[in-house]
């Protein structure tokens, strides 16, 4: 067997470093949306990566259930109360932010530059007022009385928003970063697949949220 | 860039595009993306850590000894917790805690999975990188803020935490309980930190291992060093999320005034502590959940390490490579439901520590069949004793040792006698500590040749590995003999202690210390070998010097930045075909097809 070598100047061009696709593929042009065949094969592993976090994320909040669980079962301090009305209202937001983020990715299907960053933009003014609703939220408790250490019921409530809040405040970045960088001239690989992975993502902030506001209604 | 030569043991490869090398010094040590530079900051991390474990080792071993003996500095570096240089009870308690959290945290989560995980996994699998390089940079540097803040807590007020690597509250989290306020904190924050670094890492390690291998590597033509670090990534993602919440219920019983761990009516030094309907035992599951699988986490890259080098230096293919594979996975199932056995005094129902314990005699049987296939692996074999060799027999030794006495400790009637002795204290160290310290010292000297371009002092390998191997024998064999008087663990002195001092206990205390010492000049031993090495140790140009069979080694030495230059070999055969009948050599590389192995004239 001979040592095959290549000359250095059949080398396709490097374009990102890191991350980038692993097959032959010239560097992405404009109006290229996220077509190629190695785009799928980016796809199908930024989406991976989301299911496996989501994974974890899973755990972080099955573990807050279960300590709930048990904690309800000892106490005797446990003062039920009812969720702030406002948290209907929010959900209802949570849900239509999805709708806007499924939205915005058919509109990247579509090739509609504008649009994407139109329904972007949306997303993320829904997923801030749901925030801003959670934020009411403990403001009404507060007003009741109810604080963090009021009562385990109370601190598992403030907890669990806070949680899925602060998860939520990374779907909202993830936008954000999305939206800077189809504005930006730079071409960029891996956008569709980004897109994709934050949709995923922001769907299933949408669910846990519902299973979290399920547990705070029903598991008093 | 420059172009990097296909090694002629490659048939086939597949082309990729190639990303530009980082030039600035910034980009190219410090927060690079390479997955084989952060590999090796997270193993310069944990060899930081490991010294730093070891001090405190020693400081403990010391206290334990001569309790009254003024201490050289240290009454200069600790002037609350050593007054002129002699340790109050206090500060053993925290030397400890510390010594357990740095060493199961920084050192044996880091080293095996951080540190040759990310060096090596990439590169076995043929993949330019980490599925995510930027997450995986994330997760080092997260990884050592989490450290800063650890060795924050010693600097702080009133000191580093007492609790126990465990962290058990009342203890951990009534600050009237331990006098300690900051320390505390700060060693809560950096396990939730720790948290989160490795729940990145794992996401990282599990896509790259699905999604990133060469063609033609099938799952099960994968080497065990390839399954133990994805398995090991799974128990991560399933574990580390539970251990972040159960530290974020912590710290806000600390700080914010709830009631998760803390009971109530609890009195603290004649005072009433202002908490009610907290639990303990809740923590202790939470807790556990995690540290369960955690010492998998510590171990499992040991065992893919130990049988890969079994393997390759017996000239024989891993017996039972399925078995093995199937093995680690049943372990890792299995972790995830005796959590129990570390609660068997906790008040558990007898008809839970039965299940409990069933379920941990169980995880017997996958540990057997990997002793057996380790033995069976080097059975009539060519075997070539170099140190990489001696330590991983010296792995498989060590991980039997510590295991008998598991099956002691699974035993809820037995337990209740060894719960918190120091039988307790030489399972866990021989099967947890010591034997993946082991696996590391092995894994550095088979590989340290491809990742330096040098030899490390084989000489000096042997000396370490014999000075060692003795020294934790004779560190923790005479614990299990203290365990059995029952000799209590976390007493930092036994002078008053009737029973113990009239059954020899301290005589035996004596000996512990100088094996300590003696353990602990070996690495230094070990760290002397390792810098040299690195600086003037032998040259190595070969890129197969031990003629081995996986990737790593049909690539240059040191690899190139890209791993493969843009052109990933295809994989022929599974990762431990070693003497093959009819074959022109006595090993067979993963990228090496039928005709090159067995010539031209062969057939399929």
């Amino acid at each position: 067997m001979t040592p095959a070598t290549l000359a250095a100047n059949n080398q396709p061009p490097a374009t990102e470093a890191g991350g980038g696709d692993f097959l032959t593929e010239p560097p992405v042009t404009e109006g290229d949306w996220g077509k190629r065949p190695s785009d799928d094969r980016v796809v199908q592993r930024y989406l991976l990566g989301t299911w496996v976090g989501i994974g974890g994320i899973l755990m972080f909040f099955a573990a807050l259930t279960s300590a709930m669980i048990v904690r309800h079962g000892l106490a005797s301090d446990w003062e039920p109360f009812a969720v702030p009305p406002v948290l209907y209202v929010s959900t209802l937001v949570l849900m239509l932010s999805s709708a806007t983020v499924a939205k915005a990715r058919s509109e990247l299907l579509s090739g509609s530059l504008a649009g994407l960053r139109r329904w972007i933009n949306f997303s993320a003014c829904l997923g801030l007022a749901f925030l801003a609703g959670q934020i009411l939220g403990w403001q009404q408790l507060a007003g009741r009385g109810i604080y963090v250490a009021s009562n385990p019921a109370s601190s598992f409530y403030y907890l669990l928003t806070a949680g899925h809040g602060l998860h939520l405040l990374g779907g909202i970045a993830a936008l954000g970063y999305i939206w800077a960088r189809v504005r930006g001239i730079r071409p960029w690989p891996t956008r569709r697949a980004a897109i994709e992975a934050m949709a995923l993502y922001w769907h299933f902030m949408d669910v846990l949220w519902i299973y979290i506001l399920g547990l705070l209604v029903f598991w008093r | 860039m420059t172009e990097v030569q296909v090694s002629p043991e490659v048939a086939g490869y597949t082309e990729v595009h190639r990303h530009p090398e980082p030039k600035s010094f910034i980009w190219k040590y410090i927060f690079s993306i390479d997955h084989k530079v952060i590999g090796i900051q997270y193993l310069l991390l944990a060899m930081v850590a490991v010294f730093v474990g070891m001090g405190l080792s020693l400081l403990v071993r010391l206290r334990l000894v001569w309790p009254a003996e003024p201490i050289p500095l240290l009454g200069w570096l600790f002037p609350v917790g050593a007054p002129d240089g002699v340790m109050t009870p206090e500060f053993y308690l925290a030397m400890l805690t510390m010594h357990g959290t740095v060493m199961v945290f920084m050192v044996l989560t880091t080293a095996p999975q951080g540190g040759f995980g990310n060096y090596f996994l990439p590169i076995q699998i043929g993949a330019a990188d980490m599925a995510f390089p930027r997450l995986n940079m994330l997760s080092f540097w997260t990884t050592f803020v989490s450290f800063v803040l650890l060795m924050a807590a010693f600097l702080v007020e009133g000191g580093a935490p007492m609790s126990g690597w465990t962290g058990y509250p009342p203890l951990s989290a009534v600050p009237e309980a331990t006098v300690q306020g900051l320390g505390q904190d700060l060693w809560v924050a950096s396990i939730a930190v720790f948290c989160i670094a490795s729940l990145l890492a794992a996401l990282n390690f599990i896509v790259t291992t699905l999604d990133l291998r060469a063609k033609g590597l099938t799952m099960m033509r994968m080497p065990l060093t390839c399954w133990t670090w994805f398995v090991t990534a799974i128990l991560g993602l399933l574990a580390f999320g539970v251990l972040l919440a159960a530290g974020v219920l912590l710290l806000m019983d600390r700080n914010v005034g709830t009631s998760f761990f803390v009971p109530g009516g609890l009195v603290v030094s004649d005072k009433q502590i202002d908490h009610s309907g907290g639990s303990p035992i809740l923590w202790q599951h939470l807790f556990w959940f995690f540290g369960h699988p955690e010492v998998y986490i510590a171990i499992l890259p040991g065992m893919g390490v130990t049988s890969h080098i079994l393997s390759t230096f017996a000239r024989k293919t891993v017996f039972g490579y399925k078995a093995m594979v199937y093995a680690v996975g049943a372990i890792g199932i299995l972790g995830f439901v005796v959590w129990g056995h570390h609660m068997f005094v906790s008040g558990m129902s007898p008809y839970s520590a039965f299940v409990f314990s069933i379920l941990t005699m169980c995880i017997g049987v996958p540990s057997a069949i990997k002793t057996f296939n380790w033995i069976g692996t080097m059975w009539g074999g060519k075997i070539r004793f170099t140190s990489p060799m001696l330590y991983s027999i010296g792995f498989v030794s060590l991980f039997v040792s510590g295991g008998i006495s598991g099956i002691f400790l699974g035993q809820p009637t037995i337990d209740l006698f060894f719960h918190d002795t120091y039988f307790v204290v030489a399972h866990f160290h021989l099967i947890m500590g010591v034997a993946a310290i082991f696996a590391m010292f092995a894994g550095l000297t088979f590989w340290f040749p491809k990742m330096f371009g040098r030899w490390m002092d084989e000489r000096l390998s042997k000396i370490h590995f014999w000075m060692t191997f003795v020294g934790v024998y004779a560190i923790f064999g005479p614990m299990h003999y203290l365990g059995l008087l029952p000799h209590p663990r976390r007493y930092a002195e036994i002078t008053s202690v009737d029973y113990l001092m009239a059954t020899g206990a301290e005589g035996l205390h004596t000996f512990i210390t100088w094996a300590a010492i003696l353990t602990i000049t070996a690495q230094f031993l070990f760290l002397f070998n390792f810098v040299r090495s690195l600086i003037r140790g032998a040259p190595c140009k070969e890129d197969n010097p031990w003629e081995a069979t996986t990737l790593e080694w049909a690539i240059p030495t040191p690899p190139p930045h890209d791993n493969f230059g843009g052109k990933v070999p295809h994989v022929h055969r599974g990762a431990y075909d070693f003497s093959l009948k009819g074959a022109k050599r006595d090993f067979a590389m993963q990228c090496n097809d039928d005709k090159a192995v067995f010539g031209e004239a062969s057939g399929d």
